[in-house]
Formats: C-alpha cells, structure tokens, sequence
C-alpha cells in the first residue's frame, strides 16, 4: 500500500510541477503578451479541458508501443509514459485556470510598474507573486486531476505491481475482483492525500493573504 | 530634464490621438479636457507605456501616478520599498528610510505597516504619491492623482508636490479636471479635444476665458 501510494504521490507531483511549468508561462503570455498566437494557445488550453484521459493514454500508448513511432524509447508501461500522459491531461486544467488567476490581478499593474521604471523582470515577478494565491489553487486543481485520473494511468503504465501500479489502477483491480475492502483502502489512501494538498494550500493561501 | 513630443499619433480602440508637439518642463504643464479628450493617453504616450507613431524625449528617471492606483499584496512601507528597490542600487536599509520618508510625507506614517489593498482611494493615491516622489523622479507624470484625497490632504500634497518641483527642478505634466490643480502646480495649460490640442498657452485670466470649457473650470472653482 505504501508504495502504491508513494508511486501515486510521485508520478502526480511530477507531472503536475511539470505541467505547471509550461502552463503557467503559457496563461502569462496570453494574459500579457501581444502575438496574436495567444488565442491559439488559449484555444488549446480550452479544447484540451474536454480531452478524455482515455484518448490521450490510448495516444501515448500507440507512440510508445514496441514497434509505434517512438517505441525505440522502451518507456511504455513506466512511470515515464504515465508522467507524460498525465502532463498532457492538465496543461488545459492548470493553464485555463491560471490565465483565470492572472486576470484577477488588476490589468494596469504592469503598466503603472513600468510607470515607476520598475524593470521587466521585476514587473513579472511581482505579478506572478499578486496571482500566487490563487496559482496554487490552479496547480492543485492540476494535482487533483492527475492523482484522480485512471483511464490514462492504466494504459500507459500497465498497472504492473511493484513498478506501475498507482492508487487508482490498483483500485480497478480490486474492484475487479471482488476485493471491495482494499478497494475502499485504497481510495482512502487517495482522499487523504487530497485533503493533505488541500488543507496545505489553504494554511499557504492564509500565509499569502 | 524637459518632456517633448512630436507627432504623436495613435489610435487605440476607435479612438484618435493627434498631437503635432508638446512641450513641458519644471514649470508645470496641465492637460486639461473633456472625458474622453485624451488627456490619460497623451500621457501614457509620453510616458512610452503605449506605441505610438511620434518621438517623445523624456529624463531616464521618470514617475508616473495613475488615477486608480494599483497596489500590490503587502504593507503600505513595502510597496514603497519594492519600487525603491527596483529604481536605485539601494541597500535594504537606504531603502526602507526612504521609503518611510516618503510615507510620512503623504501622510502615512501610521499606516506604514497595514495591508495596501486596505487602503482606502484617497490613501491609496497618497501611496502611489509616496512611490513616485520616493523615485526622486526628473520627470512626474499626475493623471487626476488628488481626485480621491480629501480637501485638506488635496492641500497638502500639492504643496509637497510643488516643493519637490521647485527644488529638484522635476519637470511636471498633471491630467486634471480641477483648476486647482492647475493653479497650484502649473504655468501652462493644454486643452486637448477629440485628441487633438486645441489651445496650448499660458495660465492666465485671458486663457480661462479663450474656450468654454476652461471657463466652465474657471466658473466651476469659483461657483458657490
């Protein structure tokens, strides 16, 4: 149990910093830039909420398979491929959210920075330090989709025990066979750690206010 | 340390902005207008904050105050500090000084340490006052930066922002509808309309009288 939830917990934290990673910079650049490529982006980050897990492992799982495009890698059915399953899942979740929490920050803030000579670096810096309350409820909202998610999870990790196998996929197992006791452990296990994430986020937002 | 414009034009959501020169110095310039006139993105123009198709000369040093002041998450003294910090290869000490000098001087002081965006209006354009002077600024740019203060603080601060004028020799471009403002701050007046200057002269009795609308200001600071 403790290592299914260790694998669960390191896969979801890694794949959500790394999401976050490119989310983030993505909702700041539609929130401020001026490229017209913006509305792309916002576009895809949009379209990509409706994305079913499925779809993407299935995707993953065809470019990954021995003889797919990318199967020379060997990453199929490794915490690596679930990892890039579940950055794929979030990137819409976190990155809509966040261009949300970027626009709740006053608009001429940049503008009246600039108006003082404060540099550009220092201006994204401060604005990305008025949206971090509420960044971190995007990047939580990321972690949750990604501990949560099964379908993608278990076509891209194979649900192999001692090396794969997460919370959700070994409680599909479970249920599967019967064994309705672990199920419910397991899905604790889950709700903890849930409830751990948010109940830190709510002691940082406090912190932040 | 003179601000000087040419040829700005620009058009920014449906509206046109055409202004072949400006000109301002320690003197004092006031843009004066109607809603809408141009007088905040003649302003923002000159500051460089919006492109435009002209050529402004401006100080490297310059501060603007916006009429609704954005503050950021933090004390009042910070949000001093922070901008202080950015400007000037300030110690965190140097910069703490001045920037409680600078919340004293708005009238802060006793609120150096609460939360920014508690502040009411008019104390949150005392503190975007305190960052500007805090800059020691050659070039302050005002867009109706008293309209929220109350009447004696209005007094007050521009009497502080006159004696920072006189003695850096700060060249001072203010957006106002007041005629206080003009009186108190500048020697020169410039009536913008539909983005366009319509009179650039002198404050004077003669001035207040050449348009309607600057008589209305007149008549408006003088009515009962």
């Amino acid at each position: 149990m403790a290592a299914i939830a260790a694998l669960s917990i390191a896969v979801s934290v890694t794949a959500t910093l790394v999401a976050a990673l490119f989310a983030i910079p993505g909702a700041f650049w539609i929130v401020h830039g001026r490229s017209t490529g913006r509305v792309l982006l916002l576009g895809f980050f949009n379209v990509g909420l409706g994305f079913p897990p499925v779809a993407v492992g299935l995707l993953i799982a065809f470019f990954f398979w021995r003889s797919g495009p990318l199967g020379w890698f060997d990453l199929l059915y490794t915490p690596g491929t679930m990892i890039l399953a579940q950055v794929i899942v979030i990137i819409p979740l976190v990155g809509s959210l966040a261009v949300i929490a970027l626009r709740t920050v006053d608009a001429t803030l940049p503008h009246q920075l600039a108006a003082l000579g404060v540099p550009t670096a220092t201006r994204r810096r401060l604005l990305l330090r008025e949206a971090a309350p509420v960044l971190a409820a995007c990047v939580v909202a990321g972690f949750g989709r990604a501990i949560a998610e099964v379908g993608a999870a278990q076509m891209t990790g194979g649900n192999i025990e001692g090396q794969t196998r997460v919370l959700t996929t070994a409680t599909m197992l479970a249920v599967g066979k019967g064994e309705f006791g672990q199920a419910f452990a397991y899905v604790a296990v889950l709700l903890g750690i849930m409830a751990v994430i948010a109940g830190g986020t709510l002691v940082l937002q406090a912190r932040w206010r | 340390m003179a601000v000087s414009g040419t040829r700005i034009a620009l058009v920014r959501d449906a509206f046109h902005l055409d202004v072949d020169e400006f000109l301002a110095d320690s003197t004092g310039t006031a843009l004066v207008g109607r809603n809408g006139a141009g007088k905040t993105t003649l302003l923002l123009a000159l500051q460089g904050l919006i492109e435009h198709n002209g050529v402004v000369q401006r100080p490297s040093r310059c501060a603007g105050v916006f009429a609704a002041p954005a503050v950021l998450r933090g004390s009042v003294l910070w949000n001093i500090e922070i901008v202080v910090r950015s400007a000037f290869p300030a110690s965190d000490d140097d910069a703490r000084r001045r920037a409680r000098a600078a919340a004293e001087s708005v009238g802060l002081a006793a609120l150096a340490d609460r939360d920014a965006r508690r502040l009411s209006s008019g104390e949150r354009q005392r503190l975007a006052l305190a960052r500007a002077l805090a800059l020691e600024p050659q070039a302050l740019f005002l867009d109706e930066a008293f309209a929220n203060i109350d009447a004696d603080g209005r007094v007050e601060l521009r009497r502080l922002v006159r004696d920072f004028i006189e003695r850096s020799g700060c060249t001072l471009v203010v957006a106002t509808q007041t005629l206080a403002d003009v009186s108190a701050l500048c020697q020169r007046v410039v009536l913008l309309e539909n983005g366009r200057v319509e009179l650039d002269a002198p404050l004077s009795p003669a001035t207040l009288d050449a348009r309607p609308y600057l008589a209305a200001l007149a008549a408006e600071a003088t009515s009962p």
